[in-house]
């Protein structure tokens, strides 16, 4: 069934495909950028991949601005001011983020300071605070899993003043997003699980919550589908070329459904426990999953049965009769969770990922205030978190 | 004889912006008065900094709701706030009209881009449960029912609440 309205967004060319790098110099002459600041972390530096970054730009007459190599796991507004000072001194006119998300969410805040030509980010924080286009933003990701290189948001951590920004606007968006193989090689196998998950939950929250609508759905089966079929590949295989484009093909797509229907109660509580007891947002992706899918199940039973299809395959939808394909879903993701656990130690529970129990109603408290959970299908209260918590516990 | 060509001034909704006029001030004395009452509201506010202004504004010049949290309680600002650290945009009079007389939920506004949100998203978050307590105390449960996820649970209190609204709340705002 269709809406009654809906809006669905989404200017980022998509660059995908072997030696897609190479193609960057002439992306950029074609937005206009000569100048390109380079934004990632040491990580993947010492993977070599900054450095088949600038071979890609060799006789293409262009010059890279700066590169910055040292963007934490957390991105902060500190490093990003840091950023931000090198792109002006440089004169540089355009951004690469070559990373994972916290590069990606470091890349987007140092957009926002230097195209309002501003050093504090908190004026800018909250959803619609920016009104001018910004400087052309080329985001190569480094890790299959958070989309942020299609998406409207970027959460960065104020230390100073203790705070969590977040900010989102279309203006966030960034220009290309370019999926290159050879940039997912070398991700081990645990990292490659989690983030995997994490767009695996991308596209169902997507696909179930209150903003879903026909365009993000395409994009969230689209992308369930691949990962089904790719994931347990590219967890025990990484060197697979083709298994990793297809993993961030998945990712992205998952990307462009969430950024245009929103997450839910899934995210709600990874971002809680997060946020308390520093778990991976992949990890917590992974643990909270099937319990977020069941606590939603009395309200949109119907979804989640349609997921059925691109989770198990059609030999096993068609076998499955109606009434039983919601929870044969969240079995079948089950079964996923065992197999990513067997081949790689991806924790299934928040015992496994080290929460100890008495976290649990901090975390719950947490969750309430998170704005995934206004699109979520039903009203979850602290009590409600509560008990997911304890499922998911052990 | 040459076609002649002229601006063309669209007019004025007269009749819907001054039904939201008439709502916004009784959600406004409302909420003023919810906030000294219930329970939950006191709760979902009490981490809010003093000082803090909240604004309901149609796009793109007004009507608007303004609300300053004060004393621990939620103050009515009448239409005088035109900017606040949280603001909620009805995207148009049209929109505004069908959220608050009221036909649409915020959840649904909010996932048909009918109402955006300019400031923090957790204390967004936070002022949407809010507004379904205050929506859920004002209007009967067959109304609400169709506006909100989960019907807030209409203990005695809250009962007490809604004809402490209807005779006293929304006309001194106490
Ligand atoms: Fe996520």
């Amino acid at each position: 069934m269709l809406p009654s309205y809906y809006e669905f967004h989404n200017p980022v060319k998509i660059v995908s495909g072997n030696k897609a790098l190479d193609n960057l110099p002439s992306e950029f002459e074609t937005l206009g950028a000569k100048r390109p600041m380079v934004i990632t972390d040491k990580g993947v530096s010492g993977a070599g991949l900054t450095k088949i970054f600038i071979d890609s730009f060799a006789s293409s007459g262009m010059t890279i601005g700066a590169i910055f190599d040292d963007v934490p796991p957390d991105s902060s507004s500190e490093v990003v001011e840091k950023i931000t000072s090198i792109f002006r001194q440089n004169k540089c006119d355009s951004l690469v983020a070559l990373g994972g998300g916290s590069v990606i969410d470091t890349a987007k805040g140092v957009n926002i300071l230097v195209t309002e030509n501003s050093d504090d980010l908190l004026e800018f924080s909250g959803a619609e605070m920016l009104k001018k286009p910004m400087k052309p933003l080329v985001v190569i990701p480094t890790t299959s899993g958070t989309g942020s290189e299609v998406t409207v948001v970027a959460v960065i951590s104020d230390v100073k003043r203790n705070l969590k920004m977040a900010f989102t606007s279309t203006h966030l968006l960034p220009d290309i997003a370019l999926l290159d193989p050879r940039m997912t090689l070398t991700l081990p196998p645990k990292m490659t699980a989690a983030t995997a998950m994490d767009a695996m939950s991308h596209a169902v929250e997507a696909y179930i919550n209150l903003q879903k609508n026909p365009m993000s759905d395409a994009y969230a089966v689209a992308a369930i589908e691949l990962i089904r079929k790719n994931v347990l590949k590219a967890v025990s295989d990484g060197n697979n070329s083709e298994v990793r484009l297809a993993m961030a093909n998945a990712s992205t797509m998952a990307g462009i459904a969430f950024s245009n229907s929103m997450v839910g109660v899934v995210h709600a509580l990874g971002h809680a426990a997060g946020g308390i007891c520093h778990i991976p947002h992949g990890v917590a992706m992974n643990i909270f999953l099937p319990f977020g899918l069941e606590y939603n199940m009395p309200k949109c039973r119907e979804n989640i049965a349609k997921l059925l299809l691109p989770i198990a395959g059609a030999d096993v939808y068609a076998r499955t009769p109606e009434p039983r394909r919601a929870e044969q879903m969240i079995h079948y993701l089950i079964e996923l969770r065992k197999a990513l656990n067997d081949l790689c130690g991806l924790p299934i529970n928040l015992k496994q990922a080290g929460v100890t129990e008495d976290h649990l109603p901090e975390i719950a408290q947490a969750a309430m205030n998170d704005p995934s959970l206004i699109m979520n299908p039903r009203e979850m209260d602290v009590n409600d978190a509560l008990v997911i918590l304890k499922k998911a516990f052990e | 004889m040459s076609v002649q060509y002229r601006p063309v001034v669209p007019g004025i909704k007269r009749f819907k912006i001054l039904v939201i006029k008439i709502i916004f001030i009784v959600l406004g004395r409302a909420f003023q008065s919810a906030s000294q009452h219930d329970e939950e509201i006191k709760k979902e506010i009490s981490s809010w900094r003093n000082g803090f202004t909240l604004l309901m504004k149609v796009m793109p010049d007004g009507p608007y709701m303004g609300l300053e949290k004060r004393d621990n309680m939620l103050e009515f600002k009448g239409s005088k706030l035109k900017k606040a650290d949280l603001e909620i945009y009805f995207r148009n009079v049209e929109s505004a009209f069908m959220i608050m007389t009221p036909q649409m939920g915020s959840h649904q506004a909010f996932a048909e881009r009918r109402m955006s949100i300019k400031g923090d998203l957790n204390i967004a978050t936070a002022f949407t449960r809010t507004l379904v307590i205050v929506m859920s105390t004002l209007y009967p449960e067959f109304i609400v029912k169709r506006l909100v996820k989960r019907v807030p649970p209409l203990t005695f209190k809250r009962f007490g609440l809604r004809i402490w609204l209807y005779t006293i709340g929304i006309l001194l705002g106490r």
